[in-house]
């Protein structure tokens, strides 16, 4: 992938590129709360069914995964293992912060043991609000995230640094 | 309720209320000199105060004497006036600490900032009991419950790490919730969130009154 | 070099000759090892970390490490007014929001000495009720894919959304209603309501018929289930365990009949489940009992809902007396209660949080003691925790 890193691949290339990628997304679930129920309707419930959307739920490691969905209330208590799984995750990779706990704290926000937002530790793509969202509201962001990936220039994502292991 | 029900709720209630007497007068004749209090909402609840050192005594004797072999839970109490304000939200950083003896405590009385507090409940006469004991300012310590009560593990570590309060004989006293490195004990009233210090919530009073209506 | 290089091939040939007696040894003695799972594991479904010492493929010693959800509910419960203290609690318990609520209302209830009027406690009812058949759906659906089988959950987040919708028709709320006041409930029951609920009682009464059959009947469930993990009664009591966990052993108390508190449990005619085997396999059989009985109290109760108001009168700015309360009912997980002092403020002084799920799992160092690796799964399946619930 040395063209589409070094941003000189040819746009009709990088189109199809990113048609393949957005319709591929291996989801990585990392559900913590409440949330973690409304992903879990998402996934399993017939009645959502995220696969329809081209996204691949359980993925064996965060190693395979595209996209982490973090689902619920972040404590200072979960950060470290959030970090790491961040971290393990290759290059293009995406974050969906899902709830208002995962966004900033949410009902929380006053807490002396909940982190005020993910987007403290690690880059977020797109929030969904909600408390808990609805399982639309997941699909929805879902679908904002692959509007995101249909358009963007591959070679900014495409960092290539190698996949940090602890 | 319609009146004929809250008439049966009554006659009920009379009922449960002799045998939470009959409950105090055993904990006090088991315990003697170390049952110092008790308090009962007829129909409602019991309330017995012991010494520090009747702490375990009064769980035996619960359990043996009252049949409460269900061990519901064990907290604390700290009886300290908020030095915050009633919400938090005050924004000076040093409060005027409020005037000693301003602490009042709750049923069955007390005379420490801190208080222990342990309900049983018996699943054979569908009653309650919770049993407070107080501690001394100086020494936050107090037996554990573990021999009697094999439930009060995660309660005691619960209570040690939410008010710094010590229990003897306890095998594992550490953090169960927050990381290892956290500091300070949470529930005690002098614990700020700060949070709230640096931004006050316009929340506190939720309910605007309408024009024209009266404050109830 | 030469030394370290003597040093290494005298430690390879010690571990080759360690290898060759491995096979030897399993039968005698196993080097232990220590596992760790979470604290991010679908096993545990939430994020318990469990950290098993094991000999072989039996435990030795295991121990859940808590706090990864811990929010502190009961220092923040001490800055919000009683009203927007409801909005927090529905968040402990997640799956069954309005029966969380109910406790902390009845014992606010009790300090202010108001009673709802009768209409409201049996919508109370009904909704918490509702709410436990959405909570052990969901359960019911859950054991079953930690123990292998996949299908079930699939057919549980089916028919859990029926009873949602219902939930949600209600109170707007599809998982965190915040329906209840103190002195009664927000609205009355929209148009076409009642009728609407009873035919997904229906549809539950089927769901629990096909999982009797689907899980209960199946021969591997049971094999995985059957004689794992006994809580004897009196242990289980000791421990604090609640609910079905130890309705599972025998023991005949459940707070929706023998409680004290004002709801409209006495004027329905329902049975208490108990089973006296006290395992896994028994602690599954009494869920999907109780869940069936849920739906039947719920056609009762909505058969002979009474006319009246469904709000006591109530000031509207909220001060509680002061005074100490306690009021538990009987959640889907076990015993939930609230002990609130009051010191006649807007916010509590301090509220203590029973929470069923953290005695449910205090007696899991126990019970794990000795088991085998799958074992555990079982166990921590079928005690059902809910890790809002532990942490709080």
């Amino acid at each position: 992938m040395g063209l589409v890193a070094s941003g000189k691949a040819p746009k009709p290339l990088t189109k199809l590129l990113n048609l393949s990628r957005k319709y591929s997304i291996w989801m990585y679930q990392w559900g913590l709360a409440c949330c973690a129920i409304e992903m879990g309707a998402v996934i399993g419930s017939p009645r959502y069914d995220v696969m329809r959307l081209g996204v691949i739920p359980f993925p064996a490691s965060p190693r395979q995964a595209d996209l982490v969905v973090i689902s619920g209330t972040v404590t200072d208590k979960m950060v470290p293992s959030i970090l790491r799984l961040y971290e393990q995750m290759p290059d293009p990779k995406y974050v969906i912060s899902m709830g208002s706990c995962a966004n900033c704290g949410g009902p929380y926000w006053d807490s002396y043991s909940v982190t005020k937002g993910i987007d403290q530790i690690i880059p977020v793509d797109v929030y969904v609000p909600g408390c808990p969202p609805r399982p639309e509201a997941l699909l929805e962001g879902i679908v904002l995230l692959q509007e995101r990936i249909g358009n963007e220039d591959p070679a900014v994502r495409w960092k290539g640094g190698p996949i940090v292991v602890d | 309720m319609s009146s004929t029900e809250t008439g049966a709720d009554a006659e009920a209630g009379a009922q449960p209320d002799r045998r939470r007497e009959d409950w105090a007068d055993k904990m006090a004749d088991a315990l003697g000199e170390g049952c110092l209090e008790h308090h009962i909402i007829p129909g409602s609840d019991l309330w017995v105060r012991v010494t520090r050192d009747s702490w375990t005594g009064a769980a035996t004797a619960a359990r043996d004497r009252l049949g409460c072999a269900f061990f519901d839970w064990l907290s604390a109490i700290d009886w300290l006036p908020s030095p915050y304000g009633r919400d938090m939200d005050a924004q000076e950083d040093n409060p005027e600490p409020r005037a000693a003896g301003a602490t009042e405590q709750g049923y069955a009385g007390g005379e420490t900032r801190f208080q222990m507090v342990m309900r049983l409940y018996s699943v054979t006469d569908h009653l309650g009991i919770t049993i407070k004991a107080d501690l001394p300012d100086g020494d936050l310590s107090i037996d554990t419950l573990i021999p009697i009560f094999a439930g009060a593990n995660w309660h005691e570590r619960e209570a040690w790490e939410m008010f710094g309060i010590r229990f003897n004989g306890h095998p594992d006293l550490r953090n169960i919730y927050l990381p290892g490195e956290f500091e300070g004990n949470p529930l005690r009233k002098d614990f700020p969130l700060l949070a709230r210090r640096v931004k006050p919530w316009p929340g506190i009073v939720d309910v605007e009154l309408f024009p024209g209506e009266e404050d109830s | 070099m030469t030394a370290s290089g003597t040093d290494q091939r005298q430690q390879l040939a010690y571990v080759a000759a360690q290898a060759a007696d491995a096979r030897l040894n399993v039968e005698i003695e196993t080097e232990g090892m220590t596992l760790n799972i979470g604290p991010q594991h679908p096993a545990t479904h939430g994020t318990l970390r469990l950290v098993a010492r094991l000999d072989g493929e039996q435990v030795v010693e295991a121990e859940p490490i808590m706090g990864y959800m811990h929010r502190g509910y009961e220092k923040l419960a001490e800055v919000r007014t009683y009203p927007q203290i409801t909005t927090l609690i529905n968040r402990i318990d997640w799956l069954g929001s309005f029966a969380n609520e109910v406790p902390f209302i009845l014992a606010a209830e009790k300090l202010m000495e108001v009673e709802a009027p009768p209409r409201a406690q049996w919508i109370r009812t009904a909704l918490f009720e509702l709410s436990r058949i959405a909570n052990i759906t969901l359960f019911l659906g859950d054991m079953a894919v930690q123990l292998g089988a996949v299908t079930p959950v699939f057919m549980a987040f089916r028919d859990r959304e029926f009873v949602l919708n219902q939930i949600e028709a209600a109170t707007g709320g599809r998982f965190h209603p915040n329906f209840d006041r103190i002195g009664g409930l927000k609205d009355d029951l929209p148009r076409g309501w009642i009728e609407d609920t009873k035919q997904a009682m229906e549809k539950m009464r089927n769901f629990c018929d096909e999982f009797e059959e689907l899980v209960l009947g199946n021969e591997i469930f049971q094999a995985r289930c059957r004689g794992i993990g006994i809580v004897p009664p009196e242990v289980g009591l000791a421990y604090g365990l609640s609910g079905a966990n130890v309705r599972a052993s025998g023991v005949d108390w459940d707070l929706r009949r023998d409680g004290q508190e004002a709801l409209a449990y006495d004027q329905i005619d329902w049975r208490v489940w108990t089973h006296p085997d006290g395992d896994s396999f028994a602690r599954y059989w009494v869920r999907l009992q109780e869940t069936r009985e849920a739906t039947h109290m719920v056609d009762q109760l909505l058969d002979g809902l009474p006319p009246g108001p469904i709000m006591a009168k109530v000031p509207r700015i909220i001060k509680v007396p002061g005074g100490e309360a306690y009021a538990a009912t009987e959640n889907p997980l076990g015993e939930m209660g609230y002990y609130i002092v009051s010191k006649g403020d807007l916010v509590p002084f301090r509220v203590k949080i029973r929470s069923a799920s953290f005695s449910n799992m205090s007696i899991t160092p126990w019970l794990l003691k000795g088991v085998y690796v799958p074992d555990i799964i079982t166990i921590l399946a079928s005690l059902y925790f809910i890790l809002g619930d532990i942490d709080r």
